[in-house]
């Protein structure tokens, strides 16, 4: 039982993550490498904001989760704006060196030292027993609750929603969209927005359970197999892929090795790679977009 | 006569701040005119539709001198979705509709949203019943010529007063063509909207157009109405491949259109 | 020598020789003998310092022009590089440690494993491009350092493993002038392997494959064995820069490997110039120096003492910001710069190349 919690809050985390990497590819067809940097930032904001509104840890955390949008839109409006039409590779290192940027200016500000949002929130967390004598973290079951709205909100917005829609097009065919006079900065201003929202929510979510530290990145690196096992372009396949990675991680490390939990994700992703490059739920597109 | 919508001066683009595409062409259109763009390939016809619709940053190019002009309004070098809103509306040559959208829902993406979006909606599937019957469709699995119905019928949905086509005729067969020029000036007449044509057939061109100018090099050489351009004799000979009026059958005496027009061109400075 | 762009007035040549000739025309010729004199005048002009920082460079150029020939030339993107540079450190380093194997076994032993890691970094790229490609080589990547991490741990080397020296026939590399050179005529030679892969067929078709991998296959080259063939080569020259690495730091641990590292090498090729050997050559210099560069800079600042304990935050922070830079507004690198240079002067009155002839 408790291993089944495990992977459930493991994938919970994972999808969550996964599902930034898939709305800012679907979109704008970049991978997102500084993900996970920006999820750490939505953490350490939360230390920011709860200085600031000392007291009211809900306003607190409201405030970081509204800030991490406007980070979100601001990297695309002050940064990647400037990289639509380069090579991908360009693309992609730009936000590996925004991802190194934010590193370095975290230890700058926060300094290296773990740090734990939820005493400085006064929050406490509880572990909580469900039936079959299985443990939760009150964090942890609050991440897979935010998790399933979040999915729930993206799936609605991008099927029904006007702006979804218009995400969709722009992520299909963005000379096009343009011609049809989608602003294709704004589509992907809120995309970047949204993704760094999800990102930040998990990033403040796992804060709360374990504190934070500069090696929180990782989590998302790891994330990323998840995103694409599942189809980079989809996104019930994050919610798979996460499951997928996250069963294997908890059952490997268990019953093989705890050394492997860095790879195993990476096993998962090359294996996928060889059988089926573009993922479970993805659509196969050209593979050359260099 | 109708006032000028669209008006292109002396526009010069240059790409890669190193390389001149377009060298100083002018040219203009009139509200509710059909006129068309002509050249062969690496003429500069594409460029000087990208430079209107302001695609031109995504290539690292920009109009470098000149004017393009739209209903007063100064729109070199602007991005495309606003160029867009104000009226210009390009269907491009290559990838024109969003293919995993259906037929609906690409009608729905664009912006501008008019009040009337339904009135119009009902009207565009007058203009193309085949659409109607499509609506649920993914945009995709389309043949070529509903594709393109649907490319312009999408056009339409942003309300232009310039509707710009990037090779109507391309890659359809000429019962689709001649289908779609008569649609087309159904929604001339119609709409009461501006088209300009980009094509490498003249022949398509010029049988719906009121007025043509033709590319060479990055410069327009040659421009008139459709009866002077018909009966021109270069025009003839090296787009419409008719006989060069010394009574040479056409199949016979299709020489490369370069070498004729050099050696035309020649004799016309040499004396 | 490293130029493809035509020269400002006519420069004939008049046989096969002539075309073929690396060094063509005067003025390279007394630049090419002003640059050697100088690379062997600077062991005996400067101190230990600079010596170390030019070792630097040449190990790192080793490692960017094996890249540049992947990613520059034949269009494979990878993020494994620091992948392949700890598999010939950590083969040199258990040979050494393990066997006691001298240099001479060593050397060949890490190119075997380049070449052997090269094959497998390589077949991905016969199924996947692009993006894909660059995540199973970073997926690569972790499992050659999760194998590194495992032989430490198992082996009881948790801190890393020393390794002796290198010695040739009873003389001991130690000597930092020694180094030097070795290192100075090691990247000399990666060099020349390069520029004459490039100017052969084997560059053609690889420059074929980056360009169109269709047409390229349509035009009878063999796409996937060319690509193999760039996956080998590329490693195993990366995996000789590893195996030197292990031998002038005389110490390997899995730490020096990390993600980063990969990073930079990216970062050498992109911030030197895509496509161009001179780039990535610079582009080695610029990012190896770069921490020292910024440390130096943060020793003229007043109030030092509050950045002391956070040099590497502040080292980060540069380095995000200087990439960014480049690739946001000098996208063709230090080479873009110098070409650029160059045309204004070459065709200074002008301002743009014609439009007929024009190089794209």
């Amino acid at each position: 039982m408790q291993l089944f919690i495990n992977i459930i809050v493991l994938a919970s985390i994972y999808a969550l993550i996964a599902c930034g990497y898939v709305l800012i590819y679907r979109v704008s067809r970049v991978l997102n490498l500084a993900h996970g940097e920006l999820m750490m930032l939505g953490a350490y904001l939360v230390l920011a904001t709860a200085s600031l509104f000392a007291g009211h840890p809900l306003v607190a955390l409201g405030a970081a989760v509204l800030l991490s949008i406007v980070v979100g839109a601001m990297v695309y409006v002050f940064l990647m704006r400037k990289m639509t039409g380069e090579m991908v590779l360009a693309a992609i290192l730009t936000t590996v060196a925004l991802g190194i940027l934010i590193r370095g200016v975290i230890v700058l500000v926060w300094s290296a030292q773990q740090q734990y949002p939820a005493q400085a929130l006064n929050l406490a967390n509880p572990s909580l027993t469900l039936v079959g004598d299985g443990h939760i973290s009150l964090w942890s079951a609050v991440l897979v609750a935010t998790n399933i709205l979040v999915y729930g909100a993206l799936f609605g917005f991008l099927r029904f929603g006007r702006w979804g829609m218009r995400m969709r097009a722009a992520g299909q065919n963005p000379l096009l969209a343009a011609q049809r006079g989608i602003n294709l900065h704004t589509v992907y201003a809120l995309a970047w927005g949204l993704s760094t929202l999800t990102g930040a929510l998990a990033g403040i979510l796992m804060a709360l359970d374990s504190g934070v530290t500069g090696s929180m990145p990782i989590i998302a690196l790891k994330a990323f197999p998840a995103a694409l096992v599942g189809g980079l372009d989809s996104l019930a396949g994050g919610l798979v892929g996460a499951l997928i990675i996250a069963t294997a991680e908890v059952l490997l490390i268990y019953y093989v090795d705890p050394l492997l939990s860095d790879v195993v994700p990476f096993l998962v992703l090359l294996a996928m790679l060889i059988v089926r490059p573009w993922g479970l739920f993805g659509t196969r597109e050209e593979l050359d977009r260099v | 006569m109708s006032s000028v919508l669209l008006s292109v001066e002396k526009a010069e683009v240059v790409y890669k701040r190193a390389i001149t595409a377009v060298q100083g062409i002018s040219l203009s259109v009139r509200d509710g005119q059909i006129v068309a763009l002509l050249g062969t390939n690496g003429a500069g016809k594409s460029t000087t539709l990208r430079a209107i619709s302001g695609f031109l940053g995504l290539d690292d190019a920009r109009v470098t001198e000149g004017a393009i002009t739209f209903d007063g309004h100064r729109i070199e070098n602007r991005p495309p979705h606003e160029i867009a809103r104000r009226g210009v509306v390009l269907v491009p040559e290559r990838e024109k509709v969003f293919q995993n959208l259906t037929v609906a829902e690409n009608l729905a993406a664009p912006v501008p949203r008019a009040a009337d979006k339904r009135r119009l909606e009902d009207q565009i599937y007058q203009f193309f019943p085949r659409l109607a019957d499509l609506r649920g469709r993914v945009g995709g699995l389309l043949s070529g010529g509903e594709r393109q119905m649907l490319a312009i019928a999408s056009a339409l949905m942003c309300r232009p007063r310039l509707l710009m086509i990037d090779e109507l005729s391309l890659g359809l067969a000429p019962v689709v063509v001649q289908d779609l020029t008569r649609r087309l000036i159904m929604i001339r007449d119609q709409l009461g909207i501006a088209i300009l044509l980009v094509e490498q057939s003249a022949a398509v061109a010029l049988s719906i157009s009121d007025y043509a100018y033709v590319m060479e090099n990055g410069r327009i050489v040659l421009d008139g109405d459709r009866e002077r351009l018909n009966s021109h004799q270069d025009v003839q000979e090296f787009y419409l491949g008719q006989s060069d009026g010394n009574g040479q059958d056409s199949t016979t005496a299709r020489r490369s259109y370069r070498d004729v027009k050099q050696y035309r061109r020649s004799r016309r400075w040499y004396g | 020598m490293f130029r493809s762009t035509p020269r400002a007035s006519g420069y004939y040549r008049t046989g096969y020789g002539q075309d073929l000739a690396l060094i063509q025309t005067r003025t390279e010729r007394i630049s090419l003998a002003i640059l050697v004199t100088l690379a062997i005048a600077l062991p005996f002009i400067a101190g230990p310092f600079l010596l170390d920082l030019a070792c630097q460079v040449f190990l790192a150029s080793i490692g960017a022009l094996s890249l540049m020939l992947l990613t520059g030339y034949a269009g494979q993107i990878s993020l494994g590089h620091a992948g392949l540079i700890a598999a010939g450190a950590f083969t040199t380093g258990i040979l050494a440690r393990e066997i006691a194997a001298p240099f001479w076994i060593t050397l060949p032993a890490s190119a075997l494993t380049g070449i052997l890691l090269g094959l497998i970094f390589g077949l991905p790229s016969l199924r996947l491009r692009g993006l894909y490609l660059a995540v199973s080589t970073l997926a690569l990547h972790f499992i050659v350092i999760y194998l590194g991490g495992e032989y430490e741990t198992k082996r009881g080397f948790s801190t890393g493993i020393l390794i002796d020296p290198p010695s040739l026939a009873g003389f001991k590399l130690t000597d930092g002038r020694a180094w030097y050179f070795v290192l100075l005529l090691a990247a000399a030679a990666s060099l020349m392997i390069c520029i004459n892969l490039l100017r052969s067929s084997s560059g053609r078709a690889w420059r074929a494959v980056h360009a169109r991998e269709t047409v390229a296959e349509a035009l009878g080259i063999n796409v996937a064995g060319y690509k193999l063939l760039v996956f080998v080569i590329s490693s195993s020259m990366t995996s000789v820069a590893g195996c030197l690495f292990a031998y002038y730091r005389g110490f390997v641990s899995i730490e020096a490997f990390d993600l980063f590292l990969s990073i930079q090498y990216v970062a050498m090729i992109i911030i030197g110039g895509m496509g161009s050997l001179l780039g990535a050559l610079l582009g080695a210099a610029f990012v190896t120096l770069f921490p020292y560069l910024i440390e130096s800079l943060l020793a003229l600042l007043p109030n030092i003492q509050k950045f002391a304990g956070d040099i590497f935050a502040v080292n980060y922070t540069a380095f995000g910001v200087v990439m960014i830079l480049f690739l946001v507004f000098e996208p063709l690198g230090l080479v873009g710069i110098w070409r650029r240079l160059q045309n204004y002067f070459l065709l200074w009155p002008f301002k743009y190349r014609p439009l007929t002839g024009a190089r794209k």
